[in-house]
């Protein structure tokens, strides 16, 4: 893993439009804070290496370096990455009906987890309208209070250096493909420190194909709609093409087609649609607006899951090859355009003089592009 | 009782040189005396306010320059003798009303002093007041030293009376501000009576209408009072002549350059080949005084500060009688031979002495002069301006700073004329990228807050002081808010023109002469023109970010947020600190990735000190005021504040 600096972070990335937001780089030093979406950087700083740069994302992720770490072998580029068992889940007759969306087995994981102490505070996204807020939940009923589905990029790993901070121990974070990228990182102890603890126990990855720039979301949505009303914002599994807005009873829905243009040009870079290096990965199930698919990856993530079950939290099944089918050509196809985009721009094994946003085997490159 | 009001004739006090031109004023039996505060000129009127009860005299700090040259006309149209003070850009700001005072002229003696600041020691510009007295036809005076200081101002009034015009006396950095010997005259006894008359034939300039029209009669009343001044110059014992009978180079002068030249001439012995023309009377020039000194020489060189100001005037007179005294070689400004910008000092004037008589001259060894300049370099610490300790302009601007960068919609702060506009500087984070005059911050915003029809999608800031709120920036605030501009004022109110000293200003209970007035409360006048206004405590950075963010996104029109906190260095809060500061070296980050020096690097406040040895920062106690914001910099909580017993 090449480490470099927080100047070299505002050059490679912020400077150039590439941030996400994640929350990575936020409260770990008074330098970068995110306000309202966005990342920014309030002081020069001068450090030669920083966690702010090697925590990031998007820039100079060794997938090999990360692959060998949690799953033993190089990254091997497969549409899901590395899994253990697919089903379809959702939550169990012992987890309270919320407002949740499909599912609700994400919401039903970290209340297990939360209450059976295999995790002492949860990193979950909360919102205040329709801006995401980053919370540390401790108290299993709170888990439900962030059940809904946010689709405006989150700083929420910022609520996790924040619990780390805290000296939380066992901590369980609920993720965006990207920002699991970046707690994988976290978890390498990248800068050798001598007092470092991997504090992360349980990492529930969500699957994601884009996420929406609330700078640009807000004016958009407001254009529309009070946006003080709205209650709700869902998008329906495919094959539906719309993004709902609710406001109590009322619902208005926009095409995704518009929403589409909302997304910033980062997400096209995003190679992972899954979450490949969490513990279990939780999305929608297409076809099925009330139930979830489930990717168990990690030994960790299966034992949480098999006790889930057996106490009557989550429920789960197997998946129907179809639907496992289409969500392999869905992750592949996003997978082989993000990297077909990035080798043609030079960001992936850039010389070495030069900030790679990935670095992998050029064969493995080869395979997925094509 | 303050050594201004000795009443024993003769005797000597050191006296500043502005504290000499009050005396002067008191000599003349000065009874009104306004003016707003400004480096280098405040001493005059804090000088006068300070007697002002024992004195019987009226002082006001005005809301700016133009109303305090209102306020002392309207003393000399009651046939009262005033003084007017300003510093140099204050002439600009009360121009207008000069330019018809002189036009109208005036009645009891009255005397506008402004002092200028070559070097721009405390200014952001090197403005000439010398030029408004030529432009608008008034006499000009220039003291050359402590005791002329007082006694041009005397006769100033004197000379007022007589003209029924308006009379400038300018001074400088050096003069106002150096002291010297000053021997006092008499303190006149007696009532002075105002009364305005003005039912009299409308062209009587005693019981007339006071007024600058009909122009074309009352413009040429004006030059007859400047050939009436001409006539009297040339007698003046203000202008002196020192030197010999046929100097090889004569030195025409005024001012503090009297004392750079006079140094210039005796260090380098010349005073056999020199002469020195010091002129105090400076415009219009006395031209058979000139006639005379300029048949003395062949070589003139022409010493004084700025612009080339009486350079011009003289080489008037010479044109107009070189048929007399024949074709003289200048030197000064226009040649080169003096710098057209910055202070002069006796160096400047040796050098172009040995220049222009081809004398070696070496004023310190080459070896001395190098290795002075490696000491310097190389020995010296940096001392850049800064902020002082505990000052809220830091907390301000550390959350005007964060505020913008959060925003990330590069919006920008339009800065005005205040110890904030350090903040240009890293000490204020390199916050303002505008700073002009004085209300200027506001009026720039006011402009820029109309540009989002042409594409403008910066959130326009302006920052302003308390006194600079009142001085201009409240016409700024009416215009922006009546054109529907969009933009947010941040008011820096620390309860006093802190810059020039703690003078008061409307905002306070009390003026200048220490009597219990009424305040005007800012929040009040900006709600009453229909702003959004806010206020918070500086020394809350979180909430005052949250709280400037939130304006900065409503982008219906004029918002205003009032930063409250008293000046570090008030006398009201000198005497104690709020908190007790403590540093757990244990726990500071240092260098380390989660800190990187974050008090001492950026937040910078003097109180906090990088110990290199150690890897910590350390607090100096003794300059810590116990604001207590440092503690809430310190991202791992090694600083720590407890309420002060």
């Amino acid at each position: 893993m090449k480490i470099f600096g927080p100047n070299e972070l505002l050059e490679a990335v912020i400077n150039k439009n590439l941030c996400i937001g994640c929350g990575a780089c936020i409260h770990l030093c008074p330098y970068f804070r995110s306000y309202k979406g966005k990342t920014a950087m309030l002081f020069p700083c001068t450090l030669e290496e920083g966690r702010c740069f090697a925590y990031c994302p998007k820039i100079e992720v060794d997938l090999d370096e990360l692959s060998q770490q949690y799953f033993g072998r190089s990254y091997e580029g497969g549409p899901l990455g590395n899994y253990l068992s697919i089903h379809t889940a959702q939550a169990g007759p012992k987890v309270k009906k919320a407002s949740f969306q499909a599912g609700g087995t994400v919401s039903a994981l970290m209340s297990f987890a939360l209450a059976k102490g295999y995790i002492d505070a949860a990193v979950l996204t909360d919102k205040e309208g329709i801006l995401p807020v980053p919370r540390v939940i401790t108290d299993a009923d709170e888990v439900l209070t962030c059940s809904s589905s946010k689709y405006s990029a989150s700083p929420t790993l910022s609520a996790l250096n924040q619990a780390m901070t805290d000296e939380y121990t066992k901590i369980g974070v609920v993720a965006t493909p990207c920002q699991v990228l970046s707690v994988a990182q976290m978890r390498m102890n990248p800068l050798e420190k001598e007092d470092f603890v991997d504090s992360v126990a349980l990492v529930v990855g969500l699957f994601c194909t884009w996420a929406i720039d609330f700078r640009t979301f807000a004016p958009f949505i407001s254009e529309r709609v009070d946006i003080t009303t709205i209650t709700k914002v869902d998008i329906p599994p495919p094959p539906s093409e719309i993004m709902e807005v609710y406001m109590g009873e009322e619902k208005i829905e926009i095409p995704l087609n518009e929403i589409r243009e909302l997304v910033p040009e980062t997400c096209s870079y995003c190679i992972d649609m899954t979450s490949e290096f969490s513990d279990i990965s939780v999305g929608v199930l297409e076809g099925r607006p009330d139930m979830n698919t489930l990717i168990i990856r990690t030994d960790r993530g299966q034992k949480i899951v098999n006790e889930a079950v057996q106490e009557g939290y989550l429920v789960i099944e197997d998946i129907p090859e179809e639907n496992l089918e289409h969500l392999m050509w869905a992750a592949g196809n996003k997978k082989k355009r993000a990297f077909a985009k990035a080798k043609e721009e030079g960001m992936i094994n850039a010389e070495e003089d030069k900030k790679s946003y990935l670095r992998l085997q050029p064969k493995t490159v080869k395979e997925i592009t094509g | 009782m303050s050594a201004l009001l000795d009443k024993k004739e003769g005797a000597e006090h050191l006296l500043m040189g502005n504290e000499a031109i009050a005396r002067g004023a008191l000599e003349a039996g000065v009874k009104v005396a306004a003016g707003y505060p400004g480096t280098p000129s405040s001493e005059i009127i804090e000088s006068l306010a300070g007697v002002a009860k024992d004195a019987n005299i009226y002082v006001e700090w005005s809301v700016n320059e133009k109303l305090a040259m209102e306020v002392a006309a309207a003393a000399s149209f009651a046939e009262l003798r005033s003084l007017c003070v300003m510093k140099q850009n204050g002439v600009n700001v009360a121009s207008d009303f000069l330019l018809h005072l002189a036009g109208s002229g005036t009645r009891g003696g009255m005397v506008l002093v402004p002092c200028d600041d070559p070097g721009a020691l405390s200014s952001i510009n090197e403005g000439e007041s010398r030029f408004f007295a030529r432009t608008v036809e008034i006499p000009l005076l220039e003291p050359g030293d402590f005791q002329e200081a007082k006694d041009m101002t005397k006769w100033a009034f004197e000379l007022s009376e007589e003209l029924k015009q308006l009379i400038m006396l300018r001074s400088v950095t050096r003069l106002s501000h150096a002291s010297g010997n000053v021997r006092f005259g008499t303190l006149p006894t007696g009532e002075a009576k105002a009364r305005f008359r003005c039912d009299g034939f409308i062209l009587d300039p005693d019981e007339g209408i006071v007024i600058s029209a009909p122009v074309d009669y009352k413009h040429g009343q004006q030059h007859e009072k400047l050939k009436r001044a001409k006539e009297i110059f040339e007698d003046s014992p203000f202008n002196t002549y020192e030197g010999p009978e046929k100097p090889e180079l004569l030195i025409i002068t005024s001012s503090a350059c009297t004392l750079y030249s006079r140094e210039a001439i005796s260090i380098l012995g010349l005073k056999e080949r020199v002469g020195l023309l010091k002129l105090g009377t400076t415009w219009p020039l006395p031209p058979k005084l000139l006639t005379r000194y300029l048949s003395l020489a062949e070589k003139i060189l022409i010493v004084e500060e700025v612009l080339p100001f009486l350079e011009e005037n003289v080489k008037v007179i010479a044109a107009e009688t070189a048929s007399e005294i024949g074709i003289k070689k200048f030197y000064g400004k226009n040649d080169g031979t003096i710098p057209m910008v910055g202070e002069l000092n006796p160096d400047y004037v040796i050098n172009a002495i040995t220049k222009i008589l081809e004398i070696e001259y070496l004023p310190r060894p080459e070896e001395y002069a190098a290795k002075t300049q490696g000491l310097a370099f190389f020995g010296a610490p940096q001392r850049e301006l800064i902020f002082c300790p505990g000052c809220p302009h830091r907390a301000s601007f550390w959350s005007i700073h964060n505020a913008l960068e959060l925003d990330g919609r590069k919006g920008f702060v339009c800065g005005d004329i205040g110890c904030y506009t350090m903040a240009l500087l890293p000490t204020g984070f390199t916050t303002l990228k505008t700073v002009h005059a004085m209300g200027s911050g506001s009026g720039l915003a006011s402009g820029f807050g109309k540009l989002g029809q042409f594409g403008l999608d910066q959130p326009v800031l302006a920052v302003c002081g308390d006194s600079t709120f009142f001085h201009t920036a409240i016409p700024a605030l009416i215009n922006a808010r009546h054109h529907k501009s969009d933009f947010t004022l941040v008011v820096l109110d620390n309860s006093g023109t802190a810059m020039t000293g703690f003078q008061p200003h409307p905002g306070l209970e009390v003026n200048a002469m220490g009597d219990n007035v009424p305040d005007l409360d800012i929040a009040e006048i900006c709600r009453s023109m229909g702003a959004r206004v806010e206020i918070r405590d500086p020394f809350e950075l979180e909430e005052t970010r949250a709280t400037l963010n939130n304006l900065m996104e409503d982008n219906e029109g004029l918002k205003v947020l009032i930063l409250r906190q008293i000046c570090g260095l008030s006398p009201e809060k000198k005497a104690g600190k709020k908190y007790e500061m403590a540093i757990n070296e244990e726990i500071c980050l240092g260098e380390n990735c989660g800190c990187n020096r974050v008090c001492t690097r950026i937040f910078r406040c003097p109180g906090l000190v990088w110990d290199k040895e150690k890897q910590v920062t350390r607090l100096d106690e003794v300059i810590c005021t116990g604001c207590g914001v440092c503690a809430d910099i310190c991202p791992a909580g090694a600083i720590t504040r407890k309420e002060a017993v």
